[in-house]
């Protein structure tokens, strides 16, 4: 079973490449060499934490592009192109058929965040023409990036699983961008005038994800390394809220008739 | 192939007549331009922190960079427009009217942006000492372990001759862990005589020392030499009335030469072709009032 799901996860790796998913990175590549040739010029002495906002920042936003958009699409092609029923048809459930799509475009996210760390430890050694402590403490912030983008691939596949790809993007961006505006739905249900406002506004802070408790950013760039009890917390949230929207994405795509 | 060639001499073609037409709208849009850098800004700190999601970090190196940029703008204009004369105390002169906001915005983005804060304090006194009070303040609750913002606020509160208040931010920073003992040190003085020369050659020297940012650290290094300047003309001043009370006639010097053979102790250096003493900056100091003073050549670096 793990072996058919492998394998399903390997061939969508594989699109993802000839797809040219990962030319992002040439972008990336240019867009953070200009940045540590050119922004110590204009920075007065603030070359490195801008390398590493520019770069964290840019590595979040192209995986969340990426984790949308390639996201919407993975049932969705497979229905189009009738491949899926080949699939179907074989002794594949739909769930692992979901779930070995879901790891296949985590694959391609971590290569893709793995070579955009490299890429930022590079800017960095070359603007400090050095060792730079920050090459290191990168690394935790960018773990945290990597399971922001679990949520969002796994809220882009719930989507797809029922609707339209157009519509799955916008409604996956849509999360992406309330997703950081918790803590204000936070902020919302204790100061709503009404109760049923305030339980809505709570209920929507807890189903909703909560993308505040992995953006670490702005603290990376001053060399402030994240509390581990906090890097630990939002692990084990980003495993369970995934856990919740792989099984929502399997129970609806499990009911879904494609006569 | 012919059809090729023709699309690339189009595509060539079209760009070029492009890229004019854009120059020459840049060119007309200019004026315009120059009037609408000093617009408000559209957004406060608080909803650029809601917009920029979870890009704050940077959305606030973007309104840092913003904010040099509009410093050094005025600057360049400035010294267009006077030959390149600039200096700290021409600050005041150059309607920064933007930067306190640019700063709020900077910091309200990245409460931990400390440089921000230590720009702002060095800056913004000089343009709106009740601003750079409040942005202080607010890095300092931001950041309540950093000694460097007491020194700041105390060094805005010195110059602002508030010495008592001054003395109360070093006092509070000195108990901060991590503070070096010159701050503590720094609280008595500003207590005791916070208006001498010493106590503000001090100032700058630590701020001097504790400045990250190269723009700042230029202009307290030019507060610096206006010092040094002055305790020159202390010690020239001395020599000269020495040189005039001694003359037969009571006549002031009318060169350099012999004028410091009494005081071979002074710290000054000289001309080696006129006998001049030099200014912080290198530059020969200039007799004036017929040899009774002196002052600082025209060409000189060093502020007044």
């Amino acid at each position: 079973m793990l072996g058919q799901t492998l394998a399903i996860a390997r061939n969508t790796f594989r699109e993802a490449v000839r797809d040219r998913v990962l030319y992002n990175l040439i972008l990336f590549a240019l867009l953070l060499i200009g940045s540590a040739i050119f922004i110590g010029e204009l920075s007065a002495g603030q070359e490195t934490k801008i390398v590493v906002d520019l770069g964290l920042s840019a590595m979040l936003l192209f995986g969340a592009f990426i984790a949308i958009f390639v996201g919407v699409g993975l049932v969705y092609k497979e229905i189009e192109r009738r491949t899926l029923y080949a699939i179907l048809s074989k002794p594949i459930g739909r769930g692992q058929f979901l779930l070995g799509k879901y790891v296949g475009l985590n694959l391609t996210l971590l290569v893709n965040v793995v070579v955009m760390g490299i890429g930022v430890m590079l800017a960095l050694l070359y603007t400090r023409s050095g060792w730079d402590p920050l090459v290191l403490k990168i690394w935790p912030a960018i773990l945290l990036i990597y399971f922001e983008l679990l949520i969002i691939t796994a809220v882009a596949l719930v989507f797809s699983s029922f609707s339209s790809p157009a519509l799955s993007a916008l409604l996956s961006f849509f999360v992406f961008i309330i997703g950081h505006f918790s803590t204000d739905l936070n902020g919302l249900s204790n100061s709503a005038g009404s109760a049923p406002a305030r339980w809505l506004f709570r209920a929507l802070y807890y189903l909703l994800p909560n993308f505040s408790n992995f953006s670490v950013i702005t603290a990376t760039g001053h060399g402030m390394n994240p509390d581990p009890r906090a890097v630990g917390g939002a692990l084990i949230y980003g495993v369970l809220y995934v856990a919740v929207l792989l099984s929502a994405a399997a129970l609806i795509f499990r009911r879904r008739n494609f006569k | 192939m012919k059809m090729d060639l023709l699309l690339v001499v189009i595509l060539i073609v079209c760009l070029a007549g492009a890229a004019a037409v854009t120059h020459s709208l840049t060119q007309h849009q200019s004026d315009v331009a120059k009037t609408s850098i000093e617009e408000p800004l559209y957004l406060n700190g608080r909803t650029a922190r809601r917009m920029s999601l979870a890009f704050n970090g940077l959305a606030a190196d973007w309104y840092w960079m913003r904010s040099l940029q509009y410093v050094g703008r005025k600057v360049v204009k400035f010294e267009d427009e006077h030959s390149g004369q600039f200096d700290l105390n021409t600050l005041s002169t150059l309607d920064l009217r933007l930067l306190p906001s640019l700063l709020d915005v900077t910091t309200t983005l990245d409460p931990q942006f400390i440089p921000a804060y230590q720009y702002g304090a060095v800056i913004l006194p000089e343009i709106n000492t009740d601003a750079a009070i409040a942005l202080l303040n607010k890095g300092i609750a931001a950041n309540p372990s950093s000694w460097r913002l007491h020194q700041n606020l105390g060094y805005i509160y010195w110059q602002r001759k508030d010495y008592a208040r001054a003395s109360e931010v070093y006092a509070a920073g000195a108990k901060l862990p991590g503070a070096p003992a010159w701050v503590a040190a720094m609280a008595a003085r500003m207590k005791a005589d916070g208006g001498s020369r010493n106590a503000a050659r001090e100032m700058y020297q630590q701020l001097s020392e504790s400045s990250g940012d190269p723009s700042a650290k230029q202009m307290v290094e030019q507060q610096l030499a206006r010092l040094d300047w002055l305790d020159d003309r202390d010690v020239i001043r001395h020599a000269l009335l020495y040189y005039q009370s001694h003359s037969r006639d009571g006549h002031c010097a009318t060169s350099w030469r012999g004028l410091f053979d009494e005081f071979p102790d002074t710290r000054l250096r000289f001309d080696s072709s006129s006998g001049a003493p030099l200014d912080p900056s290198g530059i020969p100091y200039q007799l004036i009032n017929g040899g009774c003073d002196v002052d600082l050549n025209s060409s000189s670096k060093v502020p007044r």
